[in-house]
């Protein structure tokens, strides 16, 4: 019975270290990369510390416990002047590498001057989900961002409402997304991949799922991802499409528009023209397929409660509207 | 030690036993007892609070909690434990011990002190009201504006934070210049300020930071307010107010919290470990200097909290340069202790058990607060469980470890019992290893990306273990916390025993009289010539003022 508990908790710690966090400790960045190197040394000198320290402590505790029957006064030591000059010069010192190390490193990872921007993208937080614009490509999408490998990513950062924050660890830091200011950073990476990121600023009831993925592709897939980005949203063919069309321009284009450059708009819901081109839908908080895009037009406050989303679409509709959406690609 | 007859002065006492004893009382020792007592009630509510946020998080994608419920419990957990715990905790126990220390009948202004009281009471109870009436604080401790605002918080919530937090505010006030003034005025004759207890010291400059730090957060919840009932438009940047504001005023009063908090505990383990090494403290002149350098200092890093929103590289660097120099007080500290144990004669009572773990822990707290002034290192781990796991080995391995230790060893003090020693220890152990699962793997899941304050997490992320460790860990938490209520009742059941006597072989003015002390504290207000006074009249030969001429 206990084997086979322990080999069911480790088994389980095991699978955990297998998967894959989302931890600037995997670094797919220079800007990551700097960051990881940086905690490491700090890591190690603060365990050099930690290991004196409480090495000490413990040697301490054991060696001078009063013995029973020991009644002799220790001696009544006050102070000594050179011993604590020492240990107050050697935190000042070694505070002082550290900031040494710390401007070195803010200096590696801001965006070297000579590096152009190749791609300008912007941000825009909204409760609770990510609006990623390519002005100079017309393209608005959400929740996903896809930027081409070694290239020079300019960001700028923009809130609608509250302060978010834009977290990709494997990618770089954290930004603040702050209303009524214009924040910026820079991205690049040198590894072809898919990388997590999450709001990391607490912004109200669904902090928790806000999140969204950056796809790093190859420069042949970032173009065709960018060509079928830039093409209509799919015109609709049957009747049934047809009646759904009607709706989504209609009723949803209250929140939603599926013109694929519509951007800078004061709509509170993502852009749905190239919908199913996503991995993802609702602040990444769920995988996109029909059946949980289904159970979300059934009833999004049992599955993201307090989300804008607060309609219902009667089950007649579902159907067709389900039937085109999977349609936009 | 020679004595000085004062006449004792006499105090109107409306009643001397009962409720009403308690209610109208404005003694200095029933006070700090009031204090210790509500705020450790408001320790339980925030530490089921805690327990509830551990097992919703316990493992991914739970449902046991709605969102809006977690966000309100969370936002109520940090407000608790920082404004209805520690603050008071810690002014419960200056308001019974400063007097006492140094050798005073009361505080300079005795009612003003049952203000202080039943002001932070009030402004407690008024803030946890709000559950009853639409809904609790729901934006987190810090409650960043512009989130804050009516457009984003509708629920009445923030204006009862609002509020509460101006009571409290209000209460920490007077009490701050109140053991401001007792300490200047009331000293015993001979006790200058370089022979004050340590804990006296630490009250001292807490009270400083205090006065010179609440404006800025009075000003701060004022402009919401004005923003939320009047339609200002401080924070409401869609009207050009300013998202930013709220957190320099915040934080200007947040940072120098955070010493306030700690300050405290410190002078309450910088008694302990004395007394238990049977040794004076290791460096005294410079543990009262860093105790002053960590107060000034305080009110210089403010912007550490916010190296992400997008600050000029020179107030990177600034922020960050001023954050590293707190470290060197602070380990000036953590080797005075060290030092003051060396070659001691160690008793392990449970107060010097938690003094010591509390050395232990800190420094904990401190390592990995080093890590968060590394501006590069703090743009990945801010904003994550890094950082809560941070302010936990801070406030509950320092704070909450410095408070036990407090208790136990002031206990027979005020009831004339001691606390049992084997269930101490059972306390002490459990609350340890508790709280290193708790928060230990806390800095792992910050470095693997887990945001802080999300109520829920996928699965597949390596995050699973680490949080269902830390459910585990809190419960082990909250057993030890049930041993201690179970050692407090089983003790007051037996009959105080220890009227008399000064069970630790203690070294300052309050093991001086009975315990508890008499209404007047001393009859004869004792002349003080060093640093430990009871241990000079206990050891002559040996005395500290013969050490102490320079």
């Amino acid at each position: 019975m206990l084997r086979k508990y322990i080999v069911l908790v480790g088994g389980t710690i095991l699978l955990n270290a297998c998967q894959p966090s989302p931890t600037f400790l995997a670094p797919a960045s220079p800007i990551a990369n700097h960051e990881a190197s940086l905690y490491t040394i700090v890591l190690n000198m603060a365990l050099v510390v930690f290991i004196l320290v409480e090495g000490a402590l413990v040697w301490i505790v054991i060696r001078d416990r009063k013995r029973a029957g020991d009644e002799k006064l220790p001696h009544q030591l006050h102070g000594n002047m050179r011993l604590e000059v020492v240990w107050t010069a050697i935190p000042i010192l070694v505070v002082v590498v550290l900031f040494v190390m710390t401007v070195q490193t803010v200096n590696a990872v801001a965006q070297p001057a000579h590096l152009k921007s190749d791609l300008n993208i912007r941000v825009v937080g909204h409760r609770w989900w990510w609006e990623f614009d390519y002005p100079d490509l017309g393209i608005a999408t959400a929740n996903e961002l896809h930027i081409p490998v070694d290239t020079t990513v300019q960001v700028a950062l923009e809130s609608v409402d509250v302060i978010h924050s834009f977290w990709v660890p494997q990618l770089s830091g954290k930004t603040d997304v702050v209303p009524g200011q214009h924040n910026t950073m820079w991205l690049t990476s040198d590894q072809v991949g898919e990388y997590l990121g999450q709001c990391a600023e607490f912004c109200g009831t669904e902090h928790a799922l806000m999140r969204f993925k950056v796809f790093v592709d190859s420069q042949a897939d970032f173009d065709a991802w960018v060509a079928n980005q830039q093409q209509p949203a799919y015109q609709p063919q049957s009747e049934d499409e047809q009646a759904a069309y009607k709706e989504i321009t209609g009723a949803c284009a209250a929140c939603h528009s599926i013109d694929p450059a519509e951007m800078d708009t004061d709509k509170v819901g993502p852009n749905l023209a190239h919908l199913f081109s996503r991995t993802t839908f609702a602040g990444g908080a769920f995988d996109l397929n029909e059946s949980n895009l289904r159970s979300w037009l059934k009833d999004t406050q049992s599955m993201k409660p307090g989300n804008d989303m607060q309609i219902t679409v009667p089950s007649q509709q579902l159907d067709q509207i389900i039937a085109y959406l999977i349609h936009l690609k | 030690m020679t004595t000085q007859v004062r006449e004792i002065p006499h105090k109107v006492n409306i009643a001397t036993s009962g409720l009403l004893s308690w209610i109208m009382t404005v003694d200095h020792k029933r006070i700090g007892i009031l204090y210790l007592f509500s705020a450790f009630i408001f320790f339980l509510v925030g530490g089921i609070e805690a327990l509830l946020m551990r097992i919703q998080l316990a493992q991914p994608d739970n449902k046991f909690l709605s969102p809006d419920v977690y966000n309100q419990i969370f936002t109520m957990h940090g407000t608790t434990m920082i404004f209805l715990v520690v603050m008071p905790l810690a002014a419960g126990f200056g308001n019974y011990l400063v007097p006492l220390m140094i050798g005073a009948r009361d505080m300079a202004f005795p009612k003003l002190n049952a203000l202080s009281y039943w002001t932070y009471l009030f402004g407690g109870v008024f803030m946890y009201s709000s559950f009853a009436f639409g809904g609790a604080p729901n934006d987190g401790w810090f409650s960043y504006a512009p989130l804050t605002e009516k457009a984003f918080s509708p629920t009445h919530g923030m204006d009862f934070w609002v509020m509460g937090i101006l009571m409290l505010g209000l209460a920490t006030t007077i009490g701050s210049i109140n053991f401001i003034v007792t300490i200047i005025q009331l000293r015993a004759p001979g006790m200058t300020l370089t022979k004050l207890p340590l804990f006296v010291w630490t009250t001292f400059v807490t009270s400083f930071l205090a006065v010179f730090s609440l404006p800025s957060l009075t000003t701060a919840v004022l402009l919401l307010l004005l923003d939320r009932q009047l339609g200002s438009h401080f924070y409401n940047t869609a009207e050009g107010g300013s998202a930013l504001l709220w957190q320099h005023l915040f934080w200007f009063f947040g940072h120098p919290e955070v010493y306030i908090l700690i300050l405290p505990a410190m002078g309450i383990v910088s008694m302990v470990i004395p007394v238990f090494s049977s040794k004076p403290l290791f460096g005294y002149p410079a543990v009262v200097f860093s105790t002053i350098a960590i107060g000034f200092l305080g009110f210089t890093v403010w912007a550490h909290h916010m190296f992400a929103t997008g600050m000029p590289t020179a107030s990177l660097l600034f922020f960050s340069a001023d954050s590293f120099l707190i470290g060197v007080p602070t380990g000036v500290k953590i080797f005075a202790w060290l030092g003051t144990m060396w070659k001691g004669k160690l008793r392990f009572m449970t107060p010097m058990l938690f003094s010591i773990g509390f050395v232990a822990l800190f420094l904990i707290g401190g390592l990995d607060g080093i890590h968060l002034a590394v501006v590069p290192v703090d743009w990945q781990i801010t904003d994550s469980y890094y950082v809560v796991a941070h302010i936990h080995y801070v406030l509950f391995g320092g704070a909450i470890f410095g408070i036990f230790s407090g208790i136990y060893y002031w206990f027979p003090k005020m009831t004339g019992r001691l606390l049992g020693e084997s269930l101490g220890k059972w306390h002490f152990w459990l609350m340890f290893i508790g709280m290193n699962m708790v928060f230990m793997p806390m800095h792992v899941l910050g470095l693997e990306g887990m945001p802080r304050r999300i109520y829920t997490y996928g699965p597949g992320r390596g995050w699973e273990i680490w949080n269902f460790i830390e459910t585990i860990g809190a419960a082990i938490i909250a057993i030890s916390v049930f041993i201690f209520v179970v050692n407090f009742f089983l003790t007051m059941l037996r009959a105080p025993t220890h009227h008399e006597s000064d069970p630790w072989d203690g070294f300052t003015l309050e093991w001086t009289t009975s315990s508890p002390p008499p209404n007047y504290n001393f009859a004869e207000i004792p002349t003080v010539r060093s640093r430990r006074p009871l241990w000079d009249k206990k050891h002559p030969e040996l005395a500290d003022w013969k050490e102490e001429t320079a």
